[in-house]
């Protein structure tokens, strides 16, 4: 075979080298032609993994409180590397490790869900930056995801795709998990390459429960299995991202049980106990010293015992579920070993992709949209409601979609400030990684200290692998990486600083590095706050960018930021402002707020679909697209068959009972309940058993007025008779639920009313010939153009913490 | 002193699960004061209502508890863009508050305690409020009414001031 030309892809395929006659006569075979591009010989498997919303002080790697057994394990047959940088939130920060580039200038200035009208926030991966793992798929590697994806725009989640931002036109041969950018995890909405298969079937076994993080490493496995099957030498690349430590918390008894009382100290002492032993373990400095607390979070010391009891719940759970991640990769990683294969596998294991995440407000949340859709609720009813749905021990489960306190995430962060969402600080940019490769590195149990990025692991990769990156794909040329392989790092502790200067930018946290010093200019807003009147000093025209407060800081005197010089250096922090500037224009990341553009007016343009029709087999829409029923009147009507004798079941159900609706019969009687985020929960039954043969039934809700969560009255109707009413005083202004689908003629998953769980999922015994959304519009332009504001407000905010 | 002479306090409480008002009845039952009647009323996950009520209750006391209507609806959360849901409580809290008095309490309760929530109901001499009041605890609203005179007027005098000042605190 000739020298592979790999810097344009696809590679070309061979010029045939043999002799084709008339007949076989005399012609020779070009076996060649057959074959498929290889990767260059000895071009290791990889496998990258990344954890989510976990901060530096999580893992006992790095000092942390939760048990690691198998990062450690990595760690002292690799590196630990503790100055790694990550982009302060999800998307951006899998955007920028899977294509090299800075996530702004690949679209990805916000997340998945939203999709911005500027070049740096379009949700959209630009063609000429080709992912690595096309790349390495070009190059002869096998490629597969699993888990959390989240770089796929909110409504184009369905079968209609478009499939260019899905996973397996990223590069990837194979893709098992979740699009979103967090899922229940016993009973996770999955795709599997281009198609969304919904609840798994094992969330019906009660013996043997589905849970997502045991399965991902399963298909994980099966899949190494089945391509060493086919073919023994042909190299890997996984991508393994675990739905695990996002919320919803969800991990068995077990693993919790382990870490009981283990937090009856608090968040304050924890701080500090984890700060020593980072300084035992050399992964902070020892003259480092540890930051304070911010006055955002509360002192540990001012909590009620009561509370005290219900917060370590809280990071029990958390702790617990970060140990299971890290088991489940251990299992993977047992796998290659098993294959023979551990000492050719690059393992590259970044332990948070953000920072640990503080959205569950102060007092953490039974359920973590609650604070997505601006319910603001008291410690004390998010402990009642807590309670409702089982309590302590029910913390854990798919009863609740938990999310811990803010203070715990601070912890979490040690020794840094803040954390996800604060791109100006390191509690937000910088994670633990582990890098393991015994063929290569001989320094097993070091540490390395090197600056480096999230950018710089495609190259890096590239790299080990000896694959360029491409000039040209699909005809198009290519924007450079922006990062830099820091590959002498692997062998030398004292190799050079690969990358000298990097910008970071999230939500208006804004910080410059170069050279050691860091300026950090932080907005003022809490990153969990988004009222009016914490936005309102970053309207446009109002907020001047420059004018905001400033720290700076030198890091190689200061691992943690604890020292603030931006006084004693005025020449410096102009210097670092107008880089920043420079920087952000080069990369896309102007306008600054675009990832807030909607809360100022920006919206995209009206939609005009007022009627959704859904077929009697559809399941499993996303729940970013399902009907904007949102804040408004709408009615649902449905063409049902009932059988002689009756029938029972849902005719259409969305979420869970968490957030959701349902439309069904039960008892002869047609019914509605419709849970407000599991905060209220409002039912109507039909007052006459609905009839046999060809039915029609409607439930329409009539809106107080047009805004958000407005209260409403709703009548059910047999045949265009009505048969039962009620009141909903509530309603759900932004967005029932982060992951759960809906479904027709069926409740997948958890469902919406907890009098037909044992049921579940409730299937209609007789016919849904098909059901109708009729969302009608509102007196005024004014109203509709305010309601499509809302919900834009809504899908911003719900970015925020996805 | 006799009865009559009495002022008499209605406490009602809100919650938004069955233990936490559980936790508050009984800590009023061993409170240590004499009560008139205490009442729980909570609705399970399915709808389901249970109520609990005092051994001690005293029939008119029963018979006055038992007209009020149970309101649960608690805060009126402002939202993300400038809006806040909470207008219409007001108005719903006063509805469910102005129910036919001498309407049993699962009737009244049935339809007014929300799914999950539960509301607590307490009676007493006046004189008990430093004992009573704060062994409830838990109430994530929490309004007191009062009034004077015969023992079953006083009550129902109590119970209209406590539900006025329910609906006035937004249910």
């Amino acid at each position: 075979m000739s020298e592979l030309d790999r810097t344009s892809l696809p590679i070309r395929r061979e010029t045939f080298a043999g002799v084709a006659n008339r007949t076989l006569a005399g012609s020779q075979p070009d076996w060649n032609l057959i074959g498929h591009p290889t990767a260059p010989v000895g071009a290791p498997n990889v496998l990258l993994v990344l954890i989510d919303d976990a901060g530096f002080g999580n893992p006992s790697t790095f000092g942390g409180p939760i048990r690691t057994p198998n990062f450690e394990r990595m760690a002292e047959g690799g590196l630990r590397y503790n100055r790694m940088h990550v982009t302060a939130l999800c998307s951006p920060t899998r955007a920028a490790l899977l294509t090299g580039r800075n996530n702004h200038a690949v679209g990805f200035g916000s997340v998945g869900e939203f999709a911005g009208g500027f070049p740096g926030y379009s949700a959209t991966l630009p063609r000429d930056c080709a992912p690595l793992p096309r790349i390495l798929r070009d190059n002869g590697y096998s490629t597969a995801a699993f888990g959390k994806w989240h770089l796929t725009p909110d409504g184009q989640q369905g079968p209609a795709g478009p499939f260019d931002r899905w996973p397996n036109a990223w590069g990837f041969d194979y893709f098992y998990g979740i699009l979103g950018g967090g899922s229940s995890q016993w009973d996770p909405c999955l795709a599997e390459n281009q198609k969304i298969i919904g609840t798994p079937e094992d969330f019906y076994d009660e013996e043997h429960p589905y849970y997502f993080p045991d399965a991902m490493a399963d298909r994980t496995i099966e899949w190494l299995h089945g391509v060493r099957a086919q073919d023994a030498r042909k190299p890997f690349f996984v991508y393994y991202s675990t739905g695990c430590s996002h919320a919803p918390h969800h991990v068995a008894k077990d693993w919790v049980d382990k870490y009981q009382g283990k937090f009856d100290q608090g968040w304050d002492r924890l701080r500090e106990e984890t700060f020593a032993r980072q300084k035992e373990l050399g992964v902070v400095p020892a003259d480092a010293e540890l930051t304070p607390r911010d006055p955002a979070f509360p002192a540990w010391d001012d909590v009620s015992d009561k509370l005290k009891t219900f917060y370590a719940r809280q990071m029990e759970v958390y702790a617990g579920y970060s140990e299971n991640a890290d088991h489940n990769v251990g299992r993977v990683i047992d796998a290659i070993d098993e294959l023979g294969e551990l000492d050719n596998t690059l393992i590259i294991w970044i332990w948070g992709d953000n920072g640990a995440s503080m959205e569950g407000t102060v007092t953490g949340s039974f359920n973590e949209l609650t604070m997505q859709n601006g319910i603001p609720l008291t410690d004390e009813m998010q402990l009642q409601l807590s309670e409702r749905y089982g309590g302590a021990d029910a913390w854990s489960t798919s009863l609740m979609a938990p999310h811990y306190g803010a203070a715990w995430a601070w912890a979490g962060n040690t020794p840094f400030q803040w954390g996800k969402q604060v791109g100006s600080h390191l509690g937000g940019t910088r994670n633990p990684m582990v890098m393991h490769w015994p063929a290569r590195i001989t320094d097993a149990g070091g540490l390395r200290s090197q600056f480096a990025h999230v950018i710089d692991v495609a190259p890096m990769i590239l790299d080990v692998t000896g694959i360029p990156a491409p000039d040209t794909v699909d005809g198009i040329e290519q924007e450079p990486m922006h990062g830099t392989s820091f590959v002498a790092s692997l062998t030398d502790g004292a190799a050079a600083e690969h990358r000298t200067q990097q910008y970071f930018e999230t939500i208006g946290n804004r910080a410059m590095y170069k050279d050691g010093w860091w300026l950090a200019m932080k907005t003022e807003r809490i990153p969990w706050v988004l009222t009016p009147d914490a936005l309102r000093p970053y309207a446009p025209g109002v907020w001047d960018p420059d004018a905001g407060p400033v720290e700076l800081y030198y890091l190689p005197d200061d691992f943690t930021q604890a020292k603030d010089l931006a006084a004693q250096h005025p020449e410096k922090v102009q210097a670092l402002k107008d880089l920043f500037w420079v920087e952000a224009e080069r990369y896309k990341v102007l306008p600054l707020l675009a990832f807030l553009s909607t809360f100022f007016g920006m919206l995209p343009p009206l939609p005009d679909q007022t009627k959704f029709e859904f077929r009697g087999d559809v399941q499993n829409v996303m729940p970013g697209m399902i009907p904007r029923i949102y804040n408004r009147s709408y009615a649902i009507t449905a063409d049902l068959v009932v059988p002689d004798g009756g029938a029972e079941g849902v005719i259409v159900a969305e979420a869970d009972h968490l957030g959701g609706f349902s439309l069904y019969v039960k008892d002869g009687k047609l019914t509605h309940t419709y849970s407000m985020m599991g905060v209220f929960v409002f039912k109507q039954v039909a007052e006459e058993d609905l009839p046999t043969g060809d039915v029609t039934v409607r439930m329409e809700f009539d809106a107080d007025a047009a805004k958000p969560a407005t209260g409403g009255d709703v009548t059910l109707f047999i045949d265009g008779r009505p048969v039962g009413k009620g009141r909903m005083d509530h309603t759900v202004p932004i967005r029932f639920s982060g992951y759960s689908g809906m479904d027709i003629g069926r409740d997948n998953g958890g469902v919406v009313d907890r009098s037909y769980e044992r049921e579940k999922p409730f299937a209609f015994t007789g016919t849904v010939k098909k059901v109708v959304f009729d969302i009608k519009p509102h007196l005024s332009d004014d109203d509709e153009q305010a309601l499509h504001a809302a919900e834009h407000h809504g899908q911003a905010a719900h970015g925020l913490s996805a | 002193m006799p009865f009559d002479k009495e002022t008499t306090d209605v406490l009602i409480g809100g919650y938004m699960s069955t233990d936490a008002a559980h936790e508050d009845y009984e800590a009023v039952l061993n409170c240590g004061a004499r009560l008139w009647g205490a009442v729980v009323v909570s609705k399970d996950l399915e709808g389901n209502l249970s109520v609990e009520q005092t051994d001690h209750m005293v029939e008119e006391g029963a018979a006055g508890l038992a007209s009020v209507g149970f309101v649960v609806g608690l805060f009126a959360p402002p939202l993300l863009a400038a809006t806040a849901i909470g207008a219409a409580l007001g108005a719903v809290g006063g509805k469910a508050l102005h129910r036919r008095t001498g309407s049993k309490i699962e009737e009244a309760a049935g339809e007014t305690i929300p799914i999950g929530g539960a509301g607590l109901i307490v009676a007493y001499k006046h004189t008990d409020a430093q004992t009573v009041e704060p062994t409830v605890a838990r109430a994530v609203k929490k309004v007191v009414g009062e009034a004077e005179g015969h023992h079953v007027e006083a009550l129902k005098g109590a119970l209209a001031d406590a539900q006025q000042k329910m609906a006035e605190a937004g249910g």
